[in-house]
């Protein structure tokens, strides 16, 4: 474990795109979980996010991991940059010439996923709580923590996220290529996903059709991208403007994109480690 | 180490059933053409290519453990490390890899030359610099077996040589060493074993010198060179006999040992007077080109 440790240690701390993209998401991520401390200007009219309710105890949490979920691209990036590199630069190879098994390769990259998807749900969590405290119009412990699953909602969603990009830097092993691949794949769950719905909701009347889409199971949902983005819903329903004009919002708890994530990095995690052991190098 | 019917197919077969035996402390050659399967059988000892079928030993275990490959100092096609990281730090993770002290670090680099460029990054770090660097690292863990696939490929003559001088310092602390490479006269000083490969197949397994052993032959010339041709044809001793302008070449059988005087003794008695006559040995390099030639007449 420490070995694999120094290892990474050793291979990311003098790797430029790893400093600058490291700097660039811990510093944009603070600045942006203080967004709604500014005025916005949206179509002419002000917006001032904290006015809307967002640094209030319990929807914050919604929000802020929401928010901050948006950037996890630049972790990915760091990610794919280094995992790639061992391929382009055949240290991987070699790293296996010189005694380092696949279960260790895979182990150390874990390893990095792991810490930079604890160390921004901690930073989350702490700017969260202080955000809270400092502007919400309650501070009850009760509606604090009532939300409080939404941290580890996020923990998941970007581990699992982490673990589909290490799957594709393994299968794809070119940085161009993982990003090209992973377009690819937004863009065909995306269309499985509205074929899935088409087929549903074909030749049903409106109320009928609104009912589908509420409470059917769609097995598309359960799909990577989809099952990460529901365990942390778009939170712009709540807030005060759309409470306004009469949007109910309704959260059920996503059990079932829970489960899917962790069974998604679990194949991520093994089909990585298959494709090492079956290649040959 | 020992390997059994080793075979590697990707759509055409790369290697096919080769086997041999390495015994401990002896200098191996593997020779054969470009793309006669010397890396792919590396690639397969060193656990980076799955081999089709076949077995092979390293110290009496079966396959390549990665504890094995701990024992193992290997440099293949190119010397790899992390471009962006100086020497030092290349070489802590490969100590960290293998498990070996990080003291040995200075100790290795000092052996190849390199103790003052130890924290300049290696993309700065010229062609022969590099190999030295992967000569370094292979023996950072104090290997008992070196496996060196084209350590001088691409080498200027100086560069050649400063690898020469480490491999043969190498080879005398009793490290097993098993070597690839076209440098045919490089194998014939340093290697006692060869391993001929030639388009996947082991065509030749066994010690330098008796591969040059049995096969010699005689360059002659008469004031009569028809005469002395035919007084050569009529002994048998000799498997072809070959004029090459006013040279006549006569391969020695392999059944059969003649000096060079025994022969002048022969040819007096015919009534022929030679002007010319050495016994010659072919150099590995003629004999290695004869297997490779006489194979492909077969197949």
């Amino acid at each position: 474990m420490l070995k694999l440790l120094k290892l990474e240690y050793y291979k990311n701390l003098n790797y430029r795109p790893f400093k600058i993209f490291t700097a660039l998401y811990f510093a944009i991520l603070t600045v942006l979980l203080f967004i709604g401390l500014v005025d916005l200007d949206v179509f002419g009219a002000t917006i001032n996010l904290k006015e809307q309710g967002i640094y209030n105890f319990p929807e914050i949490w919604n929000f802020t991991t929401w928010i901050v979920a948006l950037l996890k691209i630049f972790l990915g990036l760091i990610i794919v940059f280094s995992i790639s590199q061992e391929f382009t630069n055949r240290m991987f190879k070699q790293n296996t010439i010189d005694g380092l098994s696949r279960k260790e390769f895979i182990g150390s990259k874990l390893l990095t996923i792991t810490i930079f998807t604890a160390i921004s749900t901690l930073l989350v969590f702490i700017i969260t709580l202080f955000l809270g405290y400092q502007y919400s119009t309650t501070t009850e412990s009760a509606k604090v923590f009532e939300e409080i699953f939404f941290i580890g909602n996020y923990f998941v969603k970007l581990f699992t996220f982490f673990c589909f990009l290490m799957f594709l830097s393994v299968l794809l092993r070119k940085s161009m290529f993982v990003f090209l691949g992973f377009f690819v794949y937004w863009i065909a769950e995306g269309i499985l996903t509205v074929i899935e719905t088409f087929q549903k909701v074909r030749g049903l009347q409106e109320p009928e059709r609104l009912k589908v889409m509420k409470d059917d199971f769609f097995i598309t949902h359960l799909l990577p991208l989809e099952s990460m983005s529901s365990l942390i819903p778009n939170p712009m329903m709540r807030l005060k403007t759309a409470k306004m004009m009469g949007l109910q919002y309704e959260f059920t708890y996503p059990v079932e994109s829970l489960i899917a994530c962790i069974v998604w990095s679990g194949i991520f995690i093994f089909g990585s480690y298959w494709i090492l052991r079956k290649r040959d190098w | 180490m020992s390997v059994k019917n080793l075979t590697k197919k990707f759509k055409r077969t790369v290697v096919n059933n080769i086997s041999f035996d390495v015994e401990r402390g002896n200098v191996y050659g593997l020779l054969g053409p470009n793309g006669s399967g010397k890396s792919t059988t590396f690639g397969m000892l060193l656990s980076t290519i799955n081999p089709t079928s076949g077995d092979w030993y390293w110290f009496g275990e079966r396959g390549t453990q990665p504890d094995t490959l701990k024992k193992i100092g290997a440099i293949i096609e190119q010397p790899n490390f992390y471009p962006y990281l100086n020497a030092e730090t290349n070489l802590k993770i490969v100590a960290e890899i293998k498990g070996t002290p990080h003291t040995r670090i200075d100790e290795v680099l000092k052996t190849v030359g390199l103790l003052e460029r130890k924290k300049d990054p290696f993309r700065t770090y010229s062609l022969g610099m590099k190999q030295r660097l992967s000569i370094a690292s292979a023996m950072l863990n104090n290997p008992e077996v070196l496996i060196l696939d084209e350590p001088t490929n691409g080498l200027d003559p100086e560069g050649i040589i400063q690898i020469r001088e480490i491999i043969s310092n190498i080879a005398k602390q009793g490290i097993t060493i098993i070597i690839a490479s076209h440098l045919l006269d490089e194998i014939e000083k340093i290697c006692s074993h060869v391993i001929v490969l030639k388009e996947g197949n082991s065509i030749y397994c066994g010690r330098v010198d008796e591969m040059t052993a049995n096969n010699g032959y005689f360059e002659l010339k008469a004031d009569n060179n028809t005469q002395l041709l035919s007084a050569l044809e009529e002994l048998q001793w000799f498997t072809s006999v070959k004029t090459e302008g006013e040279i006549i070449k006569a391969q020695i059988r392999e059944d059969a040992s003649i000096s060079a005087s025994a022969l002048n003794q022969k040819l007096v008695e015919k009534g022929i007077f030679l002007s010319h006559l050495t016994k010659k040995k072919l150099s590995l390099e003629s004999q290695f080109l004869e297997l490779v030639k006489n194979t492909n007449y077969h197949a």
